[in-house]
């Protein structure tokens, strides 16, 4: 069984040299057919994959700011349109305080106006009826000097008089 | 059932044997092709043959790297994958296909004869030393062999020899042992018919797995053996 082992029995280190140059053609074999393209396509994935970490990195970080751009917009915008509600409601606050004022103070007058013209009015008709007064009792006055009277003259003529004082007031 | 007669034959006033040559051409294509068909279509998104040849090449890497510093590794990666292919398809031939003609074993593991397990070892061994003076010089590599004392050169001297029957025969008693046991148990199951079939074949089966197994695992540590005494002569010894 281990007639090939024992010494003095032909060895062949002949597979030596044949296993050595057998190797060799090998190793370029799976050089040329095999490893240096897989290797090279390791190596490609490798540089694909940390650039893909690093881009992935940087949309990222680009993605937070754009975020934290987008929120300070959105406070800005809200905070202006409370301002411009604010100031809407103070203006027609304003607005309405004037209007009311303006208001009151045109009645105010019309209502002194109105009350004037009245007073005026009054004054008027009154110095009319005092003037008429003193006209009528210059004429009794006169009439009763002019002639003696007897009752029924007399007030026959109170009648004509008062009469005339109707017609005079009616003209 | 026992080895046959080695069948040798005269080449150029070498002698070679013939289960050797056969042998090692059938591993030599299977290596070949296993390693053509699946560097076919080489993409970015790995397919299913170029999954399984980067695995592998990640895995033999893996070992080299266990000792090697990585940046060396690059240089000893294509030996270390190649050297590792082939000797575990070296181990599992035997297993499956032992082809007999004229009364001569032709086709067997060719890992079951110390002179190819031997010449593996010296292979290692030289690049060993080549890579050495690569990197250090002759003299630094040189100067190493008298760390760290001028009169440890002989034990170094030493070292290097057992290194190299180690790694070789190691590797070898396990598969010729394996073989040969498969053998013994074949021959069993043949002596007495149907009877001792229904025993020995299962016997058979099971040494049959765990040889795959240890094959699986010899060729692991010849790569690793031989990235640590690689890495060995890459360092100048304090």
């Amino acid at each position: 069984m281990l007639s090939h082992l024992v010494v003095g029995s032909a060895l062949y280190f002949g597979d030596s040299l044949f296993y050595a140059i057998c190797f060799l053609l090998l190793l370029w074999i799976v050089k040329v057919l095999a490893w240096k393209p897989v290797t090279k396509m390791m190596q490609d994935r490798a540089d694909k994959i940390s650039s893909d970490i690093d881009s992935a990195e940087k949309s990222r970080t680009e993605a937070a700011g754009l975020v934290e751009q987008r929120q300070t917009a959105l406070n800005a915008s809200r905070g202006e349109a409370q301002t411009i509600v604010q100031n809407a409601k103070t203006n027609g606050q304003q607005q309405r305080d004037q209007i009311m004022a303006q208001a009151q103070t045109d009645a105010q007058t019309l209502k002194a106006n109105a009350q004037k013209d009245i007073a005026q009015e009054r004054e008027d008709a009154l110095a009319g009826a005092r003037n008429d007064v003193a006209d009528l009792s210059i004429e009794i006055a006169s009439k009763i000097i002019q002639r003696e009277l007897n009752a029924d003259d007399q007030k026959a003529l109170i009648d004509s008089y008062i009469e005339g004082l109707g017609k005079h007031h009616e003209s | 059932m026992n080895d046959g007669p080695v069948s040798t034959f005269q080449f150029l006033g070498l002698t070679f044997s013939t289960a050797n040559v056969v042998s090692g051409l059938v591993v030599f294509l299977l290596v070949v092709a296993i390693v053509f068909f699946t560097s076919r279509h080489l993409a970015m998104k790995p397919t299913k043959g170029q999954n399984f040849l980067e695995w592998l090449i990640e895995f033999t890497n893996g070992i080299l790297k266990g000792s090697i510093p990585s940046n060396e590794v690059s240089g000893f990666g294509l030996y270390g994958f190649t050297l590792f292919l082939f000797l575990f398809l070296s181990n599992q031939l035997g297993l499956f296909i032992q082809l007999t003609f004229h009364n001569a074993t032709i086709v067997r593991s060719p890992t079951s004869d110390p002179i190819v397990t031997l010449t593996f070892s010296l292979m290692t061994l030289m690049l060993a030393q080549f890579a050495g003076v690569q990197k250090l010089g002759y003299k630094k590599h040189f100067t190493n062999y008298l760390k760290p004392f001028v009169f440890w050169l002989p034990i170094s001297i030493f070292e290097e020899f057992t290194n190299f029957l180690t790694l070789g025969l190691r590797i070898f008693g396990v598969i010729f042992s394996g073989e040969m046991l498969l053998k013994l148990i074949w021959g069993l199951a043949t002596s007495h018919g149907i009877a001792t079939m229904i025993v020995a074949v299962p016997i058979e089966m099971v040494w049959q797995g765990f040889s795959a197994f240890l094959g699986a695992i010899q060729a692991f540590v010849f790569v690793t053996l031989s990235s640590v005494y690689i890495s060995q002569k890459l360092e100048v010894e304090e």
